[in-house]
């Protein structure tokens, strides 16, 4: 069965080409590729979670070499359950496309990074150390970019920046992260790693890292206070991209999250606490969003972040409670799961409603839903599953993830107090949820609409048999566990358990705590409902029918422009981060003309001149001259400058090299020049000289001897040709030295070769 | 020895048969295919040259201790192939492109002979031989920024030519005292610095040092003598502008990489003052590059600063005397070169057809060329260092070489400031392809006109891409060979 991880990750991405390629040919024959591309990866992803939970094995797979450092692939229970999850998600998204994308254009590259994203996404859910994790995270940020863009409307292409931005900023401060925590650990696969946090002496260390890398994973998350993507890229990005998008991509977050608490942060309850803080506030401020916006898929994705935080509590109770974690474990687990699912199904709920009416303001879409029982059902049971009402599937994660937080609490250990009043803000969420969630189907299938109702009643097809499929199989997966718990959930979670380093524990799902909490939830919504939905959030339509007193109530959105975290905070500080280090690398970038400009200035005339010069601008007017000096400095760093300052710099270096050739001729004499002593006269020479020479001195006192007798030749040739030698080399020896100066003047005249040659 | 002299000779020799072909017996073809075919003929003796042993060759000696050398070592079987083959693949697309620019036989002649001058640098042996093909290097390179013989052609190429000369005299100045202060006259790995018998103080070495350093720098776009190459490398044409930056600035590297690894030696350095000040002058080129790219509105300009900040990558690698940030410098000399000469010739691709030298005018380009901005969107990603690339093995590389380098400081500073750069080099390259793919909702789908590059200059493109990301997967053969030469060097 390995063989099956590296095709779950790498068969979608050759997929996506052909998908391409098939489209550029036919429309249909494309639709049909890119599903079976999302099917068969569900097929082969089922067919790896039945080997893993029949066998009980955790089939591996290793690429070595592949990036550097290799990659390793591993599916237990929890990896091979989410590449199902992924495959299920994209199937069903992959036949809705057809339908949802019927007018759109561009549907062939959609089609392209659709299959893309989902290798990639596979590639991060099966990875076994944080290299991989991040090569595939890497990638999926980036696959996922053209999905918001889709649109290219001005608000898609602006929330389309944001999400690049968060998914670039935050995969280099991840990488930063990497960087140190493979330096301090020495490897980054998981079970190594925490071996390797074992032995640290010093565990405090690796929290600077570890946050590093929670910005990239907790930004995709939407973790505050790196949520701000969210909300923005949901509404613009067609409804299937936003349920995968909403549905697993931030979980691919949430997985590396889940890696570094288990493997590296274990013990340490200063992590665990800042998880715990950090899940807190994504919670609640993902609920009040939710409950004050007007638009239904903007509701939705802040719902998205609100679950995010929930799931958050659980990756929290892993380090807080270490070995005895195993409820929240499953908490955890559950409610990723669940999470995916309802939001599947919300999304394409939301789908139906902007292929059909291309508005998703409540306002405009009030009463759509009215005389559409089919589609209320599908919205309704996905709804009841978030708000963690009994009976469905969200009631189990919500109640296991507070079973989770009050065991901590009970432990009275480091935090304790402050996680009690995260538990509390636990039962407030749960009933916003319950609140906004009801504000929505109200809004959709109970109120009427001012003036189109009678349009929106009319009997008109809106959605394909096919698609009511799609639609139906979210709803029913939610709430089939959800009654069966001890059939589905339970042996789900017990498999997936491994992963979390954590036992099975048994557990009473329907105990008499667990719904007590969930009815004080309930309660909360009770309580919320009417007064904060009806009362504070809906107004009298003012604009449309004046001051009257009968004007319809209409959703107001009454939510402070300022609170926005992206318009007054992360823009202004890039944007003035970026300016302020503009400023300092175009400083740096002129630096050195701007130094050369003055000494160019002063050396262009001759020093007279320059006198002259200066004083006739201290004759000008004080201010005139500071301005003009002013003006002349800023000039200096414009590229108009340039030249002048390079035509006085020629100047004054040709003026200083004139006066210094002399200066430089008698500095290199003195120095590197010198005349050496005078050395005795060498007797010998080298070989050569002294066996031509000895030779020619035999010859002669031969002739000497014999011709020569009366006036002998007395030159001693041995001596002569070695002093010849020692001059050859002399000459030779300077020649070398002065080499430099002579390569300069070739440049020269090289130069001038060149511009005659290219005249 | 044969082949190692034919390689440094023999595109000399096709340059001067391409000069003296007749004017009429000059035409497109004939130059292209004098030019494609030798090129092709010195690929083969360059890498068969390789194949040979370890040797030195004496060709000319000026008195006992001056000799000019040429010689065949791990670094030089490295670089040589590394020039030849850059300057290959370039040469398909200036067959189309440099049809339209004119002058073509001129651009052939001085690009083969700047091809000579390269490789005989590369397989110099001595600082002698190093700086007088160094030099001839720079005059001869002149002649393609100077192409076109514009006006702003001329200036750029006064500029390039001041700089160039200045710091070549930084380095001269070296030359002389490290001739003085070595063992050897020949490059020996480790260096052969006789450290303790210097005829200067330590001190005084090390200031020389720096500015020689300094001076070889400014071929890499060194700060603070980098302000020629954001000027000269977008005047010259696209495939000149492609080698320019892709090749001739690693000419500068290797320079450095001589006197730092095989005359100095990397222990004579390491954790002076002149280290940190090198590796903070490296730091700040890294920085300031990739802001002024951002800054920059002129797309060719906009890579040429992309340069000045990738190259310094590269020098920062060196600088540090760690094997691993070594071996990530040198897989990004070659990473860089495939991606900028990617970038470069899809920017010229789109200047040429299109006539667009903004990057502000460039709303849905990617409509009209898209295999061109694909190939651009691609190495951006490299050049960004986004995994599965090249761009990432190396940064990963020198970011560990930094971190175990022992240093102050620098451990910390150096990751950030990478990431900060590559941050900003999402910014500058992927706002090219955001706009140019995604051009908004209001784009005139209806007067589009596809202007795609022939398919002869989408080649070398696809070429880069595709060694950016093979090589990114499969860095192991790459990475083993480099370490190779890293490992004899400590």
């Amino acid at each position: 069965m390995p063989i099956l991880l590296p095709c779950l990750v790498f068969l979608p991405m050759l997929w996506a080409p052909a998908a391409y390629l098939t489209g550029r040919k036919s429309k249909k024959a494309r639709d049909i590729v890119v599903s079976a591309g999302a099917l068969v990866h569900f097929a082969l992803a089922l067919t790896l979670l039945a080997s893993v939970l029949s066998t009980k094995e955790a089939p591996s797979f290793t690429l070595d070499g592949f990036c550097g450092l290799g990659i390793r692939f591993r599916a237990d229970g929890f990896r091979a359950l989410y590449a199902c999850v992924a495959g299920l998600m994209w199937s069903v998204t992959g036949l809705f496309n057809p339908e949802y994308f019927a007018h759109y254009r561009n549907r062939n590259r959609f089609g392209f990074f659709f299959l893309l994203t989902l290798g990639a996404t596979c590639g991060v859910f099966l990875s076994d150390d944080l290299y991989t994790t991040f090569i595939f995270f890497e990638i999926m940020s980036l696959t996922s970019y053209p999905w918001v863009a889709h649109e290219e409307t001005p608000g898609a292409l602006r929330a389309a920046q944001t999400y690049l931005a968060v998914a670039v900023i935050g995969g280099m401060v991840t990488l930063m992260g990497l960087f140190l925590l493979h330096h301090a650990l020495g490897t980054l696969q998981f079970e190594e790693m925490r071996q390797a946090a074992r032995r640290l002496a010093d565990p405090g260390s690796l929290l600077l890292p570890g946050v590093l890398v929670l910005v990239g994973f907790g930004g995709k998350a939407g973790m505050f206070p790196l949520h701000i993507w969210l909300p923005k890229a949901h509404p613009v990005a067609p409804a299937p991209a936003s349920a995968l998008l909403s549905g697993i991509l931030t979980k691919t977050g949430i997985y590396g999250i889940l890696v570094l608490t288990v493997y590296v942060f274990r013990t340490d309850t200063r992590w665990g606490l800042l998880i715990l803080a950090l899940g807190c506030v994504t919670m609640l401020l993902g609920a009040v969003l939710a409950l004050f916006s007007v638009d239904l898929k903007r509701t939705l994705a802040c719902s998205s972040m609100s679950q995010i935080g929930f799931i958050l509590i659980g990756a929290a109770c892993q380090s807080l409670l270490g070995e005895e974690s195993s409820l929240a474990a499953q908490g955890t687990i559950l409610h990723m799961l669940n999470h995916s699912l309802f939001k599947l199904g919300l999304f394409l709920c939301a789908g139906t409603v902007y292929m059909n009416l291309h508005q998703l303001n409540l306002n405009d879409i009030r009463g759509w839903g009215r005389k559409k029982p089919f589609l209320a059902v599908c919205f309704l049971l996905p709804a009841l599953g978030i708000s963690g009402i009994p009976l469905w599937s969200g009631f189990l994660s919500k109640s296991l993830l507070h079973e989770g937080l009050l065991e901590y609490i009970g432990l009275g250990a480091e935090g304790a107090g402050f996680s009690s009043v995260v538990e509390k803000v636990f039962i407030v969420t749960g009933g916003l949820t319950l609140t906004y969630m009801t504000k929505l189907f109200v809004a959709l299938f109970v109120e009427k609409h001012p003036t189109r109702q009678k349009e929106f009643d009319r009997k008109t097809p809106y959605l394909s048999p096919v698609g009511r499929l799609l639609l139906l199989l979210p709803a029913l997966l939610v709430t089939v566990p959800g009654v069966l718990p001890a059939l589905t959930a339970r042996p789900l979670s017990y498999a997936a358990l491994p992963f979390m380093d954590a036992v099975p524990h048994d557990v009473d799902y329907f105990s008499l705590e667990n719904l007590l909490g969930a009815f004080k939830s309930v309660l909360v919504a009770l309580f919320c409902y009417p007064v904060v939905v009806r009362g504070l959030l809906m107004a009298p339509d003012m604009e449309k029918h004046g001051k009257k007193k009968a004007a319809p109530r209409v959703y107001v959105n009454r939510w402070f422009r300022r609170f926005d975290m992206e318009d007054t905070l992360y823009r202004p500080l890039i944007h003035g981060l970026l300016t302020g280090l503009g400023l300092l690398a175009q400083g740096l970038d002129r630096l050195l003309e701007g130094l050369m400009l003055p000494l160019g200035l002063l050396a262009g005339a001759d020093l007279a001149r320059g006198l002259d010069q200066l004083l006739e601008r201290f004759l000008l007017p004080a201010g005139q001259s500071v301005l003009t000096a002013l003006a002349k400095v800023l000039d200096g760093f414009t590229e108009k400058a340039l030249k002048p300052a390079a035509l006085h710099l020629g100047t004054f270096t040709g003026r200083v090299m004139d006066s210094s050739v002399d200066a430089m001729t008698l500095g290199l004499r003195r120095t590197l020049f010198r005349a050496k002593k005078p050395r005795p006269v060498p007797t010998v020479g080298n070989r050569l000289t002294f066996a031509v020479g000895s030779f020619l001195d035999r010859i002669c006192a031969f002739l000497n001897r014999t011709v020569f007798k009366r006036r002998p030749i007395r030159t001693r040739f041995v001596s002569v040709l070695a002093a010849l030698a020692e001059d050859a080399e002399e000459n030779s020896r300077h020649f070398a030295r002065t080499i430099s100066f002579s390569l300069l003047v070739f440049a020269l005249g090289f130069l001038a070769l060149l511009f005659l040659v290219l005249r | 020895m044969f082949f190692l002299v034919l390689t440094v000779l023999f595109p000399a020799l096709a340059a001067l048969l391409l000069r003296l072909l007749k004017e009429k017996a000059a035409s497109h073809r004939t130059v292209c295919a004098v030019t494609g075919l030798s090129l092709l003929a010195e690929c083969a003796f360059c890498l068969i040259a390789c194949t040979g042993e370890d040797a030195a060759w004496t060709f000319l000696s000026i008195g006992a201790d001056l000799p000019l050398v040429l010689s065949l070592d791990p670094l030089s079987r490295f670089f040589a192939p590394f020039f030849t083959l850059m300057w290959t693949v370039p040469v398909l697309y200036s067959f189309h492109y440099m049809e339209s620019e004119g002058h073509e036989r001129r651009y052939y002649v001085f690009y083969l002979l700047t091809l000579s001058a390269l490789n005989a640098l590369a397989f110099s042996g001595t600082l002698v031989t190093l700086y007088l093909f160094f030099e001839l290097m720079t005059l001869l390179s002149v002649a393609l920024v100077l192409h076109e013989m514009t006006r702003e052609a001329i200036a750029a190429g006064i500029k390039y030519l001041l700089y160039s000369i200045a710091g070549a005299t930084m380095g001269l100045l070296g030359i002389f005292f490290l001739a003085a202060n070595t063992s050897s006259p020949l490059f020996t790995a480790g260096g052969s610095l006789r450290q303790d018998a210097l005829t200067v103080s330590p001190q005084a070495l090390l200031v020389i040092l720096f500015i020689t350093l300094l001076g070889f720098g400014t071929k890499a776009g060194l700060f603070p003598m980098h302000a020629w190459l954001p000027t000269a490398h977008p005047i010259a044409p696209a495939p000149a502008s492609a080698v320019l930056s892709g090749v001739i600035t690693k000419a500068g590297v290797l320079c450095i990489l001589r006197i730092l690894y095989y005359v100095v030696g990397p222990d004579f350095l390491r954790g002076t003052w002149a280290q940190y000040a090198l590796c903070g002058v490296a730091l700040a080129t890294v920085f300031m590059g990739s802001m002024m790219a951002f800054k920059t509105d002129l797309f060719k300009k906009r890579l040429a600063y992309s340069t000045v900040s990738q190259v310094s990558y590269v020098l920062l690698g060196v600088f540090l005397l760690h094997p691993t940030a070594l071996t990530g410098s040198m897989m990004h000399i070659v990473f860089h070169s495939a991606i900028k000469t990617c970038l470069f010739l899809a920017a010229g691709g789109i200047i040429h057809q299109t006539g667009k030298t903004k990057v502000s005018q460039l709303e849905g380009i990617g409509k009209q060329m898209p295999v061109t901005l694909w190939c651009f969107t691609l190495a951006s990603v490299g050049l960004i260092g986004i995994p599965p690339t090249g761009g990432f093995i190396s940064k990963w590389n020198l970011a560990q070489g930094a971190l175990d380098s022992g240093l102050q400081v620098i451990p910390y500073l150096a990751p950030a400031v990478l990431l900060l750069s590559a941050l900003l080099t999402a910014g500058y390259l992927l706002d090219v392809t955001i706009h140019g793919f995604f051009p908004g909702r209001d784009f005139d789908y209806a007067s589009l006109k596809k202007t795609e590059c022939p398919a002869l200059m989408l080649v070398p493109m696809i070429l880069c891409v595709l060694f950016t990301f093979l090589g990114g997967m499969f860095p192991s053969p790459l990475q083993s060979f480099f370490e190779g030469i890293v490992r004899g060097l400590f």
